[in-house]
This record gives structure tokens, C-alpha cells and sequence, in this order.
């Protein structure tokens, strides 16, 4: 196979791999940053209705 | 108080960013502009040589999108104190086409300066504007190339949602495609992995709204319950991978793609809000049966694309 094709699809695989790894970082701490404290017991209430609308 | 000065210094950012985004590379061309029909003036840092300057062989004109078609030069003339040069075509220039023109090795002063190229438009401002109006009325992206239909059909029931999803939309759509640009005209096109641009233009737009999402949830909750679904259905809209495209296929720099980007969005905010008047009024129309829904938003949508082709052929600047 031509040696073109190689690098062109290796360089595929690790500007996507990179650009994923960079900014699902950077989500997570935006996401850690900005967490809203949820109220456990809102959940729990969810949990015990019958959620039938 | 503090929000204030963080505020400001991300002025300042932006502000730099823009600066540096329009900068191009130092030239001894340093101007070139259309004058009347069928002339181009050139401007030089410095005297060139009278010599060099009037062989009509040393230069070559072409519009930008067709390199290998060279317009006929009819003559050069150099003003008197030799940094201004005037090039009179044979025909008359397409002045809405940017030209390129190509100076071969440029002579001033006894020192050879090399090859060097420059690109003429209309001014500069102008163009930006013309983009933007593009964008926004004559090409809009709703009525006139058909794109983003299921969520324009989908929120334009009522008014408060419609103007709520169109400014959602031009926020995520400018920060995404500016995004796009960089990564395409940095990463992308350098090293040829152009053929992944549909793939890496979906994760920025997904990634845009995930990043929207989670800062506004914490800062401005009330606007959030506000966008409420809207946010996440901006990634299911086609103008916002539509607009990177066209970007990288025109080769648009930084400060053009905003103006694209911003035409786009607020054109979509238009017809929502259009769309969203009309619907409204709708509701008390004496619909037929079978037409009462989307079939008559269809057909109204239909008349909506017809008064815009009245906007076509429309030329500012």
C-alpha cells in the first residue's frame, strides 16, 4: 500500500483520538467546575412515585 | 465589581483574537484595489524600477476561483514617483470576483525582491457586510438553500419558543464555526486531513452544545429552564454543520467566517421569528381540514421562499 495512504490514516486516527482526549478533559472539568448540587432526596422521592404522569 | 473587570479582560481577549485573526503577512504590495471598469492600482511600500515595471509580461491576473484562466493585460502605467502602479485589463473585471495578481520578481531600488502576490476585492468592510446581508436575507439558509427545516417547522409554533431557539442557535453556531475555522485552517489543512471534515466539524457542534449546557445550567439557570430542549436540538439543525463547510471550501479567514456564521444564525432567528407570527395568526384562520398543521406551515413557507427570492441578485457595495 502506498506509504501515503498509511500516514494519511494514522494522522486520521490521531488528530481524532487527540481532539477527543483535549476537550472530553476540558468537559469533565467544566462539568466538575460547574456542578449544580442536586438534592438526593428528589431523586429518592422520584424513585418511590409511581411515574405514570 | 470583580465581574466587571473579568468581563473586561475577556473584551480584551476577543478583541486580540479578532486582531489576530485578520493579520496577514507582510507584503512590499501593500495595496491593491479596483479602479473603474476594467483597472487595478497597485500600491508598493517603495519606488520599484521603471523598467522592470513596464513589461506588461511581468504580471499575471486572474479571478481566484480559476488560477489556470489569465485575464489579457492591455497596459501598465507607473506614476511619477513610482509606487503606484495601474494595470488596464482588456476587458471589464467582474468586480464581485476576488482577482489575484501576481508580480514577478520585483525590482526596487537595484534589489531584487522575488515573486510576490496579492489578492483584490471590493472594500474590505463592504465585503463584510455583503457577507453578512448574504447570509442573512439573499441566500438565507432557510428559505433559500432549504436547510435546518425540521427544527424550523418544529419550534415555530409559537413566538416566545421560536426567538428562544433562534438566539440559542446564532450563539452555538458562531461559537462553533470559529472553532471549525481554526481547526480546519490549523490542523486540518496542513497536514491534508481534509477528508475528515464532516466527522471533526459534528464533534465540535455536539461538543459547543455540551460545553453551552453545562456552563449555563450553573450560571443563568432561568435562561436555561428557558432554552429548556431547544439547546440540545440546535446539534439536529443542518445549517450548523452547512456553515463550516462552506468555510472551508471558500477559504474564508477568521473575521469573514464570524460575519457568515452571524448571517446564518440570525437569519434562522428571521425566519423563525416570520414563521412563528404567521402560526400564531394561523390558529383562528378557517383551515381546511386536511391542510390544518404542517401541510398550510408548509405552503407558507413556500410563499415565505418566494418573497425571499426578491432579496436574489440583490448587490450591496
Amino acid at each position: 500500500m502506498d506509504p501515503l495512504y498509511v500516514k494519511l490514516a494514522l494522522g486520521g486516527i490521531a488528530l481524532l483520538a487527540s481532539i477527543g482526549l483535549f476537550f472530553g478533559i476540558g468537559l469533565a472539568l467544566a462539568a466538575h467546575k460547574f456542578a449544580v448540587e442536586i438534592n438526593p432526596k428528589v431523586e429518592a422521592v422520584k424513585e418511590v412515585l409511581a411515574g405514570a404522569q | 465589581m470583580k465581574h466587571d473587570v473579568k468581563a473586561f479582560w475577556m473584551f480584551i481577549l476577543i478583541i486580540a483574537t479578532l486582531w489576530i485573526g485578520g493579520c496577514e503577512a507582510p507584503n512590499f504590495i501593500k495595496a491593491a484595489q479596483f479602479e473603474e471598469m476594467d483597472r487595478i492600482v497597485l500600491t508598493f511600500a517603495g519606488p520599484v524600477d521603471p523598467a522592470w515595471a513596464e513589461d506588461p509580461g511581468h504580471f499575471t491576473v486572474n479571478e481566484k476561483p480559476d488560477p489556470d484562466i489569465l485575464l489579457d493585460i492591455a497596459s501598465v502605467r507607473l506614476s511619477p514617483d513610482q509606487s503606484r502602479l495601474t494595470l488596464t485589463l482588456a476587458d471589464p473585471i467582474n468586480q464581485n470576483q476576488p482577482h489575484q495578481v501576481v508580480a514577478k520578481e520585483i525590482v526596487s531600488e537595484g534589489r531584487d525582491l522575488g515573486t510576490q502576490s496579492v489578492t483584490v476585492s471590493k472594500p474590505y468592510f463592504g465585503y463584510l457586510v455583503s457577507i453578512l446581508i448574504g447570509a442573512l436575507l439573499i441566500q438565507n439558509f432557510v428559505f433559500s438553500k432549504y436547510l435546518g427545516l425540521c427544527v424550523f417547522f418544529g419550534t415555530s409554533q409559537k413566538k416566545s419558543t421560536a426567538v428562544g431557539m433562534g438566539i440559542t442557535f446564532t450563539f452555538v453556531i458562531v461559537f462553533a464555526s470559529l472553532m471549525s475555522w481554526f481547526l480546519y485552517q490549523f490542523v486540518l489543512k496542513p497536514y491534508r486531513l481534509d477528508y475528515l471534515q464532516i466527522i471533526v466539524f459534528i464533534g465540535l457542534v455536539s461538543l459547543t452544545v455540551q460545553a453551552v449546557d453545562t456552563v449555563l445550567r450553573k450560571i443563568n439557570p432561568a435562561l436555561f429552564k428557558a432554552f429548556g430542549v431547544y439547546l440540545v436540538l440546535v446539534i439536529a439543525n443542518c445549517i450548523v454543520i452547512a456553515v463550516p463547510l462552506i468555510l472551508a471550501d471558500n477559504e474564508y479567514n477568521m473575521i469573514e467566517s464570524l460575519m457568515l456564521a452571524l448571517g446564518a444564525g440570525l437569519g434562522f432567528l428571521l425566519a423563525l421569528f416570520l414563521m412563528s407570527s404567521v402560526r400564531e395568526r394561523l390558529d383562528f384562520a378557517n383551515v381546511p381540514t386536511s391542510y390544518r398543521g404542517l401541510p398550510i406551515a408548509f405552503i407558507v413557507a413556500g410563499l415565505f421562499a418566494l418573497s425571499f427570492m426578491g432579496f436574489s441578485g440583490m448587490s450591496i457595495f
